[in-house]
Formats: C-alpha cells, structure tokens, sequence
C-alpha cells in the first residue's frame, strides 16, 4: 500500500477499536489454496488470535485479486483493507494492540530478522518446492490454483504465476538451485530457528510475538500439508522444541477456541496430533 | 600437507574498488571481507568488465575442484569447507543469528542498494553508469551500464513483486524507510562492540560490512542513505575500522588517489591502451574489406545482370527463329 494511503490509514486506525465483523480472506481452503498462502494465513490468523482480535475467515476463490497488494491473506477491518503480515501488525500497533511491546531494542532487532529469516528462507523454499518441482506443479499446485475457472483460463492463470514465481527464483539466485539443496536450506532454517527456541515456550520466554505466530504459520502448515514427497516435514520433524512449540501454540490459541468460531478448520489436513 | 598450497589456486574476480573501497560491489565486498577474516588465500583479479570472468559475471571464484562459483553464499561455504572458516568460534545461537541477520539484509537493505546505485536516475546517470563506462573496455562500454541496469531493476522489481515499478517518489520514500529501519536494527544489535559476535569477525560482519559501506564511502548525489548511516555512529564506526584493519592498502589508495590522479589514470591506461590500438584497426580493417565485398558483389551481380540481359534479346531471337537453328543442329 502507498505510503500516503498508510499514513491514512494508521491515523484512521488509532481513533476506531477493533470492530467485532473484521474479516479475513483467503483463497478457497478444500481446493484451491497452496501451501505457502496457507502458511502466511494462518500466521495472520494466529497473531490475531494472540492478539486477541476476533476475525471471521471467509474464504473466496478469487481473493488473491481483491487484494490490495495482490497477495494474500488479506483483512477488512472497519472501512479498511490491509494485506500480508508485517502490515497487518503495524495496522494492529496503531489500534493499541501489540505483542512486541515488552521488547528491549536487542530483542526487537532479533524479532524483526528472525521473521526475515522465515520470510526469506522457509517462504522461498515453499514457494520453490511449489512451482519449480516439476512433479508438485504439476500434480499439486497448478490444478489446485486454477481449480476455480475453466478450461482455457486455467492454463493461462496457472502457466502465468508459474513463470512468475519461477522468473522471481531466477533473480534471486534460486533458480540454479536442486530441489536437494532447498530441503538444505529449509533444514538450515529450522535449526537456526531451533537453536533460537531452545528450550524457551516461545522466542521471547514467556510472551509470544508476531515472530512466533509467522513460524507457527509455516510450520504447522508445513506439518499438516501432504506434498508429493514427506521431505519438507520430516526436516521439522527432526527438532523436536519446534514440534512441541507448534502444539504449544495449536493448544493455547486455536484448540480452545469452541466450535462454531469463525475458524474451525484452519488447517485442511488433520491436526497435528 | 599439501593442501594450503592446493587452496592457494583459488582465484578470485571480483569488481575494481574506487572511493577507497576494495569493491563496489557489495557481494564481491562480502568476499573480500571473509576471506581476509577467515585469512583465506586468494589470488585476485580486479576487473572492470564482467565478461572476463569465468562465470561471466562478478564475483566469481575459479575453484580447482568445483568448478567456479558465484554465488556469494557457495563461495563462503567453499571456503569453509577448506577450513577458512571465520565463524568457528560461534555457538549454535550466534550461528543461528547470522542467518537471520544475513536475511534481514537481504530482504529490506538490497533492494534499497540496488536503487540507489542503479535506478535512481541522479545517482545512476552522474556516478554509476559513468563508474561502469569508464571501467569497462573499449567497445562494451557504451551498453555494459545500461544492461546492468536493466538487469537490476527487473530483479528489483521481481523481489518486490511490482512490475511496473520505475524510479519515483513514493518508490524511494518506501525502500528507504525498510533500509533505515534495518540499519536501525543492526545498530542496536550491534552496540558498542567491534565485532557482532566477541572479539573476532566473523561471516555476518563480513556481510554487514559488505552492505553498508558502499553506502558510507561511495559519493552519491542523492546520499540520503548515507547521512541516514553516517548518523549511526556505531554503524559507520564498525565499517571505517574493518576498512582500516582489513583492507589498510585502500585507505592509502584515497589518498594517492586524490593527490595524483592522472597519473594513475595513465597507469590504468597503459594494458589497455595496446588492445584499444588493435581493436581499432581490426574495425578499420574490417569496415574497409566490408566496404570492398559489398561493392564487389554489386559488381558481379552487375556483370550477370549484364548477361542476363544480353542472353535474353538472344533467346528471344532464339524463340523467334527456333526451326532454323534446330534444323541447323541436326545438320
């Protein structure tokens, strides 16, 4: 979003509270949404959740368009749209509600890396494995993501991100990469991130952050997903403080949260244990 | 045993540095930082023209085993794997630190350096693409810049996921909010130590430096990142010391640099001066025997025209007193 429109919208924010209609959209869930926007959704939905925001998850095959930024999620809140995570915490902050309050100014540099690290790493690899795996393009990510149109249109959306994403790998440096190297990297990642954990419930001792909802995010979604190979998973499944902290945070913030409430059913696959 | 020398043979090109520095350029700059760190022995080609690289592009490292890498990351790991390993004294914590610090750079401070450096048109058209013109040789140099560029603002506007991003206010006013924020970020972690890990550099000092001080030293008319740096005590304090510390040679290059500039220029010149002289009589050469076959294919296909056009008046008459001739033949 511009820089004006955000500065609006920051003033804006600060005078109304949280309306209790606020609404989340994401791509359709059983057919249609991909692994990554998955995991960014549900981190989102977490850290609203930590927050204690109350969201209504409506789902809507065509909502990587009504976003603002062309990706998803996004949230409607009151009379405005504010799409991805970093924006939407910023947009929480100017409402008064925030997680990374409590942090001195070490800590806050480190939050704000380690979730570049996820965004930079875990996200990339997901995007990879998604669209520059021959065999998960195919047989996953390009049916499911053209899974609402028809015949000639499909194709041409899904060839499109396609070579999107791919030209995206390309300039980044990821295009030369093996599908070996990328479970690599997603290894490095998770061990960096459990190393960071240790034994602490969440990254900052006893208070979790937006770090620990965007980790959760992918993480569990990861967890929960099934992909063409178990690859992805089992590279989490070797640390076992980021398994339990994934429970952790299922336990307290979505378990809890009676049937009936907007987001039964976040994840599609089975819950994690 | 045997193996330092073995690892002697790795060759490193890499950009020529300018303002002081041993690079422009930040991945090549993160190079030459860890393998002073790690007291990895490179034997360097500073070159102004990417194409004589192995890779064809910069930097490049000419490995005897693997092959020659570009990537910044696989050289480092490279260089590990031959036990010049400037983070051996990390724990796993501050291992997993750098990763994470390293992102930081990557997503919010690159794409900030890339604009500032290629798309802003004031910086780009009075420093970069002159820098780049003047370093690149004879005949590359009038499309060298402007192809980099190109190349960077596709991949600026890959990374931002807009495709009709251009140089602009707004644009600026964004990346450069995320850049200050994250060398605010990396101020505070760093503090007041010299290095971000103890009392020795390791890999994410290599990168930090290899970032920022580019920023710091190039002379940039729009510097408004560099006054936002040079702010940051900490932070410019960190790039001067590795500077004076790792690289003394380049401190000493400004000065002569500013005292005696011509002559160094004639220094530069006189490898390239001998190619610039064959080169221009090769093109010579070639536009004057271009400029002869040219005009001698006319010439011949004048002359078969010419006996086209004598031969057909002939068929005609041929056509015409055809039974003559024929009964001529048989006779």
């Amino acid at each position: 979003m511009s820089l004006a429109a955000e500065a609006f919208v920051s003033q804006i924010a600060a005078a109304e509270p949280w309306p209790e209609n606020a609404t989340l959209y994401q791509p359709l869930r059983e057919d249609q949404i991909l692994l990554s926007d998955c995991a960014s959704s549900l981190a989102v939905q977490a850290y609203l959740r930590m927050c204690n925001l109350p969201v209504h998850v409506s789902c809507r095959s065509n909502a990587e368009y009504m976003s603002p930024s062309g990706k998803v999620p996004f949230v409607h809140v009151g009379n405005q749209v504010v799409s991805e995570l970093g924006p939407i915490v910023q947009f929480t902050k100017a409402k008064g509600h925030s997680l990374s309050d409590g942090l001195d100014d070490v800590q806050r540099a480190e939050m704000k890396a380690y979730m570049e690290l996820v965004n930079n790493m875990l996200l990339t690899a997901e995007l990879y494995i998604q669209w520059c795996d021959d065999t998960t393009a195919t047989e996953i990510s390009r049916p499911r993501y053209s899974s609402p149109y028809s015949w000639p249109l499909n194709q041409i959306l899904a060839y499109q991100k396609q070579w999107e994403v791919r030209r995206k790998m390309n300039a980044i440096g990821w295009a030369g990469k093996s599908l070996e190297q990328v479970y690599e990297d997603v290894s490095q990642c998770c061990q960096a991130l459990s190393q960071r954990l240790g034994t602490q419930p969440y990254f900052f001792n006893k208070q979790p952050t937006e770090l620990d909802a965007l980790v959760f995010g992918h993480l569990f979604t990861i967890l929960t997903t099934r992909l063409t190979s178990d690859e992805l998973g089992e590279k989490i499944k070797s640390y076992s403080n980021l398994l339990a902290f994934c429970r952790r945070i299922e336990q307290s913030y979505f378990e809890d949260s009676q049937a009936g409430s907007s987001s039964r059913g976040y994840s599609k696959g089975p819950s994690l244990f | 045993m045997a193996v330092p020398s073995q690892m002697a043979t790795s060759e490193l090109y890499c950009w020529e540095g300018d303002w002081g520095l041993p690079s422009v350029d930040t991945e090549c700059l993160i190079i030459l930082a860890y393998a002073k760190f790690a007291g990895a022995p490179l034997k360097l080609h500073k070159i102004g023209n990417p194409w004589r690289s192995p890779t064809g592009s910069l930097p490049a490292l000419k490995t005897s085993e693997n092959g020659s890498l570009s990537r910044p990351s696989d050289i480092i790991i490279h260089l590990r794997k031959q036990k010049y390993n400037a983070d051996f004294d990390l724990s796993a914590k501050e291992g997993a630190d750098t990763l994470a610090f390293i992102s930081l750079l990557e997503e919010k401070l690159m794409p900030a350096l890339v604009y500032t450096r290629w798309i802003d048109p004031k910086n780009y058209v009075e420093v970069t693409r002159r820098w780049h013109a003047e370093h690149a040789p004879f005949p590359l140099n009038f499309f060298l810049p402007g192809s980099i560029q190109r190349q960077q603002l596709q991949r600026l506007r890959l990374v931002r996921g807009d495709e009709e991003l251009t140089a602009g206010e707004e644009v600026e006013k964004e990346l450069y909010r995320d850049a200050m924020e994250c060398m605010n970020l990396i101020s505070q972690r760093l503090g007041s130590n010299k290095f971000f890990f103890g009392d020795s550099p390791s890999s994410l000092d290599a990168f930090v430096f290899g970032y920022l001080v580019p920023i710091l030293k190039m002379k940039l008319p729009n510097g408004r990142l560099q006054q936002h740096l040079k702010s940051l005590d900490n932070l410019s304090h960190f790039c001067s010391n590795i500077l004076a510390l790792y690289f003394p040679s380049e401190g000493r290059g400004i000065s002569r640099k500013v005292s005696s500039q011509p002559e160094g220029g004639d220094a530069d010149n006189e490898p390239g001066k001998r190619r610039k002289q064959l080169l221009s009589v090769l093109v010579a050469l070639g536009a004057m025997l271009s400029y002869a076959f040219l005009t001698g294919i006319v010439a011949i296909q004048h002359v078969q025209q010419e006996a086209l056009d004598h031969r057909s008046p002939g068929l005609r008459s041929l056509s015409s007193h055809g039974e003559e001739e024929d009964g001529e033949e048989e006779g």
